[in-house]
């Protein structure tokens, strides 16, 4: 990889160790795929922010960092972390809470915006062709896909190199040739909601591997179906972009082909949900955190009713968006659901909370809950989502 | 016995010699792997239940979260982590794990030709795999 004079001195530790570690990171994923050079980035996002993922080994490297100096260069986002701290924070011992804090302090010395949300598009504009260095695997795929940025899926390390540099290697979907389609997916049967494009994502991520796939049948599809599917293909597989018929012309050239049709997403459903008909503790939507349309879409299907029984209905988005809606919101909450900011319910303590059992509109979530949240999973869409947890 | 020799790519330098821990499947270490014992438990994984600990871990590519960089430098704070990680085809977030835990790490191996048990010497400076002893 060619480095300018500038970023050879920052490799040999002229710029001091921060700097040097996170050259060092650039440069052997730079040398791993074979990447010309650094380019400048518009923006970096942050993930692995969550005490409960993080654990206690890596709040050292990151103060080591900081100590070293280590600021950002660019505007720099940060992920959710494990508890809503004016809500649920109260409900966890004190050592968490701290240590939580402790990983925030580190991002907050080196310069980080506390955003807290796994969707940092919507916080601020990202344009189409703009150069990004994002982690946050469903941010990433709806980046590329939906806002046609260019983003490779960086590590929560890697992405901390990008800010701190202000740069990322130029390799993968950062190159246009790399951007091409290597399957066709066609979907047989219309998709009836956000939860079957969760579910189509996790369907494809199992079988696409790292391919980008060329997905007919979704010019119906909002960019919040979009974003579900997202992150459905991103947590199954390793997928970092998809194509469709809004921001792909179908090519002649010859690709491999798969249908999709709706008993495949039905069965995937099923699968996804281990717990059915069991009992529930947590009614949850918002993976990945709501936008500001689907807040006032919540608060219209709930208006005027009332939580069933001693269930508990979480609705996550970021702050930003929570701040933007507060009308919304009351009315949410007047109906006996929480809405929670700064969080992210895969990464945060439902064991902790005696959530057992969690009924989600989210692929996403129903794919991680039972490893990550030891958590039984219902599968649905957010309409029944709603009419389970309210009553009215 | 013969010596069987696995060509491939050296991505962070290290040499060593272990046990081989094999997986047909991705592993996604956010999720799959415990970062407190260095447990599978990705129910389905037919590494359901093994310790990567000192293992030469060995499976296609990373899946996943990309939290998981950082599962491989906890586990290795912890001292719980794999000796070293050999992969069919190497991903960032892998990648990016084994450079700040500084495991040794070769791609480009068909991990198909290693068997769980096998003991095998991997030097990462060159890029190759050395299946020393197979498993009885």
């Amino acid at each position: 990889m060619h480095l300018t004079r500038e970023e050879e001195r920052i490799y040999c530790g002229e710029h001091g160790w921060a700097s040097q570690m996170c050259m060092k990171i650039l440069i052997q994923l730079g040398d791993l795929f074979k990447a010309d050079r650094l380019i400048p980035i518009r923006s970096a996002h942050v993930s692995g922010v969550s005490y409960k993922t993080l654990g206690d080994a890596p709040i050292e490297f990151l103060k080591v960092l900081a100590d070293a100096g280590g600021r950002v260069k660019v505007r720099s986002t940060l992920n959710p972390q494990s508890f809503d701290p004016d809500q649920l924070g109260k409900k966890l011992p004190e050592h968490v809470r701290k240590r939580q804090q402790a990983i925030l302090d580190q991002f907050d010395r080196m310069g980080f915006k506390s955003s807290l949300t796994c969707t940092p598009y919507y916080l601020g504009k990202v344009e189409k062709g703009w150069h990004l260095a994002w982690a946050e695997s469903s941010a990433v795929v709806y980046a590329n896909s939906v806002l046609r940025a260019y983003t490779n899926r960086e590590g929560g390390p890697s992405a901390l190199a990008a800010a701190l540099i202000g740069k990322t290697p130029n390799y993968g979907v950062h190159q246009s040739e790399n951007r091409k389609p290597s399957i066709l997916v066609h979907v047989e049967d219309p998709l009836m909601n956000e939860m079957e494009h969760g579910t189509l994502g996790i369907y494809l991520g199992r079988i696409l591997g790292d391919r980008i796939p060329f997905i007919e049948g979704l010019k119906k599809s909002s960019s919040e179906d979009l974003k579900q599917l997202g992150a459905g293909l991103a947590a199954s597989g390793m997928t970092n972009m998809f194509l469709t018929e809004k921001t792909y012309s179908k090519s002649r050239e010859p690709i491999e082909k798969v249908s999709v049709k709706a008993a495949d997403i039905r069965k995937t459903c099923e699968e996804l949900s281990t717990n059915p008909g069991g009992q529930l503790d947590l009614v949850f939507v918002g993976c990945p955190h709501c936008s500001l349309r689907e807040v006032k879409r919540i608060a219209r299907l709930v208006d005027g009713k009332k939580i069933r029984g001693q269930l508990e209905c979480w609705v996550c988005t970021s702050r930003y968006v929570k701040e933007r809606a507060m009308e919304d919101v009351k009315r949410i909450e007047k109906a006996g659901a929480r809405v929670l900011v700064d969080m992210c319910t895969i990464v945060s303590w439902t064991e902790k909370m005696g959530i057992k059992s969690i009924m989600t509109n989210s692929a996403k979530t129903a794919y991680y809950a039972p490893t990550l949240n030891r958590a039984d999973t219902r599968l649905a869409s957010l309409e029944e989502c709603l009419k389970t947890a309210f009553r009215g | 016995m013969q010596e069987v020799v696995l060509r491939g790519r050296g991505i962070v330098e290290g040499c060593c010699e272990g046990e081989a821990l094999v997986s047909a499947q991705p592993i996604s270490f956010l999720g799959g792997v415990n970062s407190i014992n260095g447990k599978i438990i990705s129910k389905n994984h037919d590494l359901y239940g093994k310790f990567v600990k000192d293992k030469v871990l060995c499976f296609p590519h990373g899946s996943g979260s990309t939290v998981g960089s950082y599962v491989l430098y906890s586990l290795a704070k912890r001292k719980l982590a794999p000796k070293a990680i050999i992969n069919q085809k190497a991903d960032p977030v892998v990648v990016v794990g084994a450079v700040i835990a500084k495991i040794p790490m070769i791609d480009g191996i068909d991990i198909q030709q290693i068997a769980s048990g096998d003991i095998v010497k991997v030097d990462a400076f060159r890029g190759f795999v050395k299946i020393v002893k197979l498993r009885r």
